[in-house]
């Protein structure tokens, strides 16, 4: 549940991007930009979080009135071995080092669902933390050095848990909505995971980019849920990217290699916080990440 | 006589059910403002009945704030409601202190008997004083339910009585006295008895959340409760009078008390009542419901949206706000336009929600209104013809947990009318 310093929305000083060239990050840079809202977008090329010196780096770029957004993670397809994990921590680490050293008006971190159960069901912000990865532990743990150093400085902060999410300029070619549209403008059938049953909520990342912009202009603490409330199943996005894109793709089966699970999320939270905000529906999403792609190309 | 010491709720509605069965009755407050309003005809509290049977049964009722007019009495009940606070933990000081006032004025050999909910463990802390007084400390499990009090205090299903020793047998004005209702007396240890009354209460909380995760699936796999529920009742182990009604989780004081006790109890004792924290989930689930539907009907949208709301208390026929879905709703539409109509509530409107209109009659709450959530079932909601509300709306979307307003009727009109437990629900 989130708690709005700010009853009004009140834009920013100033929004200090951490990790600005990942996906999120960089949509989230793009959007404040476009909103009037300025913004520093901090890439790991300028400030290498994974480094001590990161500390100093960052430290001298905050000001007192920054809201700092924190995105910067290196996520499950860069590795998931304990090596991937201290990395992360060590990030977590740096960062809130900086932010001891120099307080700032507002902290957003972007977590993950995956800090949550996968047995989980409907997801929701007061569900138990129990990760089954090395990935959500990460997301834990940092959310813990955040919520320590904020505490002693009196920073509000806003942790936001955001589930699958997909949109254009998505660079991890993980299972879902970015593979299936890749695979069907190559002309390539879809793979799915078995029959395509499991049924998962599927963000489009221009609607975290949404949020981020309430919780800031809204100064909010707290938890969130970044999930559009609705659950479908693989195979139903794989016809839906089908049908949008036109080709003539066939939409594979393979054997089952693991039992079906599904993630539902309750979406009350995001409601009580933002009555009038609803997440893009899916087949708008696709679409809009579809003819994103085809411009590119 | 019988006395009654603590006059809220609970001790109005037992003092007259005990004068209807014609006893004298001494009914004592040691608050001189609320028995002179009382004297003048004033209630404190919406009861069905009450009013009338106090009326009715005047002549056998004094009402005193003089606690020594309560020496004339052999059995004297401490009747006063128990508060609670906003983590739903019992305050049994005003017991405490009614307890050792009564003791300190009545004859020897009086039976004192708590009423009141009070936590298992109260009885035996404060026996020891009771008896060094001269009298004897009872405690007798109170049934009340808002809104059917003085038909169930008539004619109760039963008394269930704590005693020191409940081998030895109750005082003989005790047993008269609650032989004139007529039904059985189950005599128990103290600390039975005071967690009796949870216990039922615990039993019921199950009965809801069951319905409310059932419901649930209703709306999903295309079922429909009503449908089902006829069926439970004519089965012998659930019974015509379970509380098989879906709604929008476990509200009011009394029984979001006694789940916070047990919690409490079992981190005390270390025993295991994960089920409490279940069921606490489902209630805030099922809770958000209306604003779920809402903000899939209208929030959603892009524009102005506003929003009329018929009912504030927590349930129909009390003035309770306590606990309330509606007071819960309203605090998450901070930003929205919402217009509410109550017939009872008393509301603290610059305290609890300084954004909320109140209006001055249901369709007055609406008018304008993209949609409608009907949060309380009180009974004259349901007389109010659809066409009216076309006349006054702005939009078509009626939120109707409780199915106050005949689905047909709505659609009819043009409206989108969503039920809890009903398959068109999602």
């Amino acid at each position: 549940m989130l708690e709005h310093h700010d009853q009004a929305p009140t834009p920013p000083e100033r929004v200090v991007v951490l990790g600005a060239r990942g996906f999120v990050a960089s949509n989230v840079v793009g959007s404040l930009d476009s909103a009037g809202v300025r913004v520093m977008g901090l890439p790991s090329a300028e400030v290498d979080l994974t480094s001590p010196s990161s500390v100093d780096a960052l430290r001298s770029r905050l000001r007192g009135d920054d809201a700092v957004v924190f995105v910067s993670a290196l996520t499950p397809d860069r590795g998931r071995t304990v090596a991937t994990f201290m990395q992360n921590l060590r990030m977590g680490q740096h960062v809130s080092e900086a932010l001891a050293a120099r307080p700032c008006a507002h902290v957003v971190y972007i977590s993950s669902d995956a800090v949550y159960d996968d047995e989980a069901n409907p997801v929701h912000e007061r569900s138990v933390c129990e990760p089954s990865s090395l990935h959500g532990l990460m997301h834990v743990v940092r959310e813990r050095m955040l919520l320590e150093t904020t505490r002693q400085s009196g920073t509000p902060l806003a942790i936001l848990r955001p589930t699958l999410l997909y949109g254009a300029r998505d660079t991890h070619n993980g299972y879902g909505p970015n593979r299936f549209v890749q695979q069907a403008l190559a002309g390539a059938p879809i793979q799915l995971f078995g029959g395509g049953e499991e049924r998962r909520d599927h963000v489009l990342v221009d609607d975290v980019s949404r949020l981020v912009s309430l919780v800031l202009a809204h100064r909010s603490e707290g938890v969130l849920n970044i999930v559009t409330g609705t659950s479908v199943p693989f195979a139903r996005v794989a016809e839906i990217v089908v049908e949008l894109t036109g080709q003539p793709v066939a939409i594979q089966a393979s054997p089952r290699a693991n039992p079906i699970t599904h993630r539902h999320f309750d979406v009350s939270a995001t409601i009580a916080a933002f009555p009038s905000f609803a997440c893009t529906p899916l087949r708008a999403g696709l679409m809009s990440m579809i003819e994103a792609s085809l411009r590119a190309s | 006589m019988i006395g009654y010491a603590g006059l809220t709720h609970l001790g109005l509605v037992s003092s007259a059910a005990a004068a209807s069965k014609g006893f004298d009755v001494v009914a004592f407050d040691p608050e001189p403002d609320l028995v002179a309003r009382l004297q003048t005809g004033h209630m404190p509290v919406v009861e069905p009945g009450l009013p009338e049977m106090l009326d009715e049964q005047s002549t056998r009722i004094t009402l005193t704030a003089d606690p020594a007019a309560l020496g004339r009495c052999r059995v004297v009940y401490v009747s006063v409601d128990v508060p609670t606070d906003d983590q739903h933990r019992s305050d049994v000081t005003p017991v405490e202190r009614l307890v050792h006032l009564v003791a300190g004025r009545v004859a020897p050999d009086t039976a004192i008997v708590v009423l009141s909910q009070v936590p298992p463990g109260f009885c035996r802390t404060h026996q020891a004083a009771v008896e060094a007084a001269g009298s004897r400390l009872y405690c007798q499990v109170e049934t009340l339910v808002f809104g059917q009090a003085v038909a169930r205090a008539v004619a109760p299903e039963r008394f269930m009585v704590g005693c020191p020793d409940p081998a030895v047998p109750l005082p003989r004005a005790l047993t008269s006295f609650l032989g004139a209702f007529g039904c059985p007396v189950l005599p128990m240890r103290y600390e039975s008895a005071e967690l009796c009354k949870i216990s039922i209460n615990m039993f019921l909380v199950s009965s809801v959340a069951t319905t409310n995760t059932l419901a649930e699936i209703c709306e999903v796999v295309g079922a429909e409760w009503r449908e089902i529920a006829p069926a439970l009742r004519l089965d012998r182990r659930i019974g015509p009078h379970a509380y098989l009604s879906p709604g929008l989780g476990v509200g009011g004081g009394n029984l979001t008390r006694d789940l916070a006790t047990i919690s409490h109890l079992a981190r005390q004792y270390g025993t295991e009542a994960g089920v409490v924290e279940a069921w606490n989930a489902n209630t805030q689930h099922r809770r958000n419901w209306v604003l779920r539907e809402l903000h899939r009907g209208v929030l959603s949208r892009p524009g102005p949206v506003a929003i009329g709301i018929w009912g504030l208390t927590y349930k129909e026929n009390t003035a309770v706000t306590k606990s309330s879905p509606a007071l819960e709703l309203i605090a998450r539409l901070r930003d929205v336009p919402v217009a509410a109509f109550d017939p009872a509530a008393r509301l603290d409107r610059e305290a609890v929600a300084p954004w909320l209109r109140i209006a001055g009659s249901p369709l007055e709450a609406c008018r304008d209104a993209d949609a409608l959530a009907i949060m309380t079932p009180w009974p004259e909601f349901s007389g109010i013809d659809p066409a009216a509300l076309v006349a006054v709306m702005r939009g078509r979307l009626l939120v109707d947990p409780y199915g106050i307003i005949d689905a047909h009727a709505a659609a009819r009109h043009g409206f989108v009318h969503r039920r809890l437990g009903t398959g068109s629900a999602r």
